[in-house]
């Protein structure tokens, strides 16, 4: 308990609250729970690729309105490839094989065949974008401006790579700027994400781009 | 203290990440579904894959083998094949060889079965009343067959048999 309140500063809070909700009350402990962790410091498995890549691009995100337009695509594929599944499977307890056959049949071909749409989904038009955010010009007069955000990160590699693109909306140009650095610059020996290395960094990026207009 | 530090991950997806992880785990159990149910398309059978639950077949199936099964309507059932049937109102299938057909012009079958191992044949087995099985008893044929332990001798030796 000391060691975490020594360690995050501004968890200080958050472990205070839990611990007076925690009131032994004949036997019984009451703890209240605070289910967001927005100020919780980011603590991840510094091992884990995807771990790690995944809150690199979550802290990424942070600054931007974020439109969920590629990722609710990809949503609704695999919804409707479940309700295929399911259809299938109450359909067939309805009517029991071999009256189910041909509706059993065109459920299967229905699921591969979505399953192949989101294969093609996630390698062409999502590529590696994880971000795509709308910032609205001020004058109200132009269409929007589009952000996107890409990163990658290799299996077993340790080099990370963030690549904002601005999209005018006026002038339908694209201009994008990457870095690639290191995982070991943005966290800490015990797994932390030190935002105060990592912010600088994109900051610079976004401003980079944003300048040009 | 209730100390949820494992949960960390969860709680900072959001809800799209969260219903996208959710998604996940049905789309595999999806795709496990569907690939039997394409399976029971195409070879016709409501069971294509079964396991041999006795030693009634031996020394051709051992218990634990497990059996490809087909139920095309244009293979008609001949005399010496193998098959899986149930019988009325019992649950577990079995798997025997064909002894005796009788057929009408019209492709109505009515056969009789007997296990390799067994000395009578299966009228003990059927419901009361019931001398023979029909084609609706039937789960299917059995096309081919995997045995964890059998040397590769007897293996070609009951492939030819099964004329895969």
């Amino acid at each position: 308990m000391a060691a975490e309140l020594h360690r995050a500063g501004e968890a200080v809070v958050w472990e205070a609250i839990v611990g007076l909700a925690v009131v032994p009350t004949a036997g019984q402990a009451v703890a209240v729970v605070k289910w967001k962790t927005d100020d919780k410091p980011v603590k991840i498995d510094k091992w884990d690729g995807s771990a790690v890549k995944n809150s690199l691009d979550d802290s990424g995100k942070k600054k931007y309105v974020e439109n969920f337009g590629l990722i609710d695509g990809r949503l609704t594929i695999c919804t409707i490839a479940c309700f295929f599944a399911i259809l299938a499977l109450l359909w067939d307890c309805m009517h029991p094989f071999p009256e189910s056959k041909p509706v059993l049949a065109l459920c299967v071909i229905s699921y591969f065949v979505m399953m192949g749409i989101l294969t093609i989904y996630t390698s062409y038009k999502e590529k590696s974008i994880c971000l795509m955010a709308h910032r609205k010009d001020p004058t109200g007069m132009d269409p929007d401006n589009i952000w996107q955000l890409s990163s990658g990160l290799k299996r077993f590699d340790d080099k990370y790579t963030l690549k904002p693109t601005f999209i005018s909306g006026r002038t339908k140009q694209q201009r994008e700027a990457k870095f690639t650095k290191s995982i070991a610059k943005f966290f800490d020996h015990s797994g932390t994400l030190v935002l105060d290395a990592y912010e600088p960094e994109i900051s610079r990026l976004h401003d980079s781009l944003a300048i040009e207009k | 203290m209730l100390s949820l530090d494992f949960l960390d991950d969860v709680r900072r997806m959001n809800k799209r990440q969260l219903y996208y992880q959710v998604l996940n785990f049905g789309m595999i159990v999806s795709s496990a579904l569907m690939i039997w149910k394409g399976l029971m398309v195409i070879t016709g059978s409501e069971s294509p894959i079964v396991v041999v639950l006795s030693g009634s077949m031996e020394p051709a199936f051992h218990r634990g083998d497990l059996l490809f099964l087909t139920n095309r309507v244009e293979d008609p059932i001949r005399v010496g094949e193998i098959v899986v049937f149930r019988i009325e109102g019992r649950e577990i299938p079995i798997v025997h060889r064909v002894l005796k057909i009788h057929e009408k012009q019209n492709g109505h079958i009515k056969f009789l079965t007997k296990g390799d191992n067994n000395a009578v044949d299966d009228r003990g087995l059927y419901k009361q009343g019931q001398h023979w099985l029909e084609k609706k008893d039937v789960v299917g044929r059995a096309r081919g067959f995997y045995q964890e332990n059998s040397s590769v001798e007897d293996r070609n030796y009951l492939f030819l048999i099964l004329e895969l």
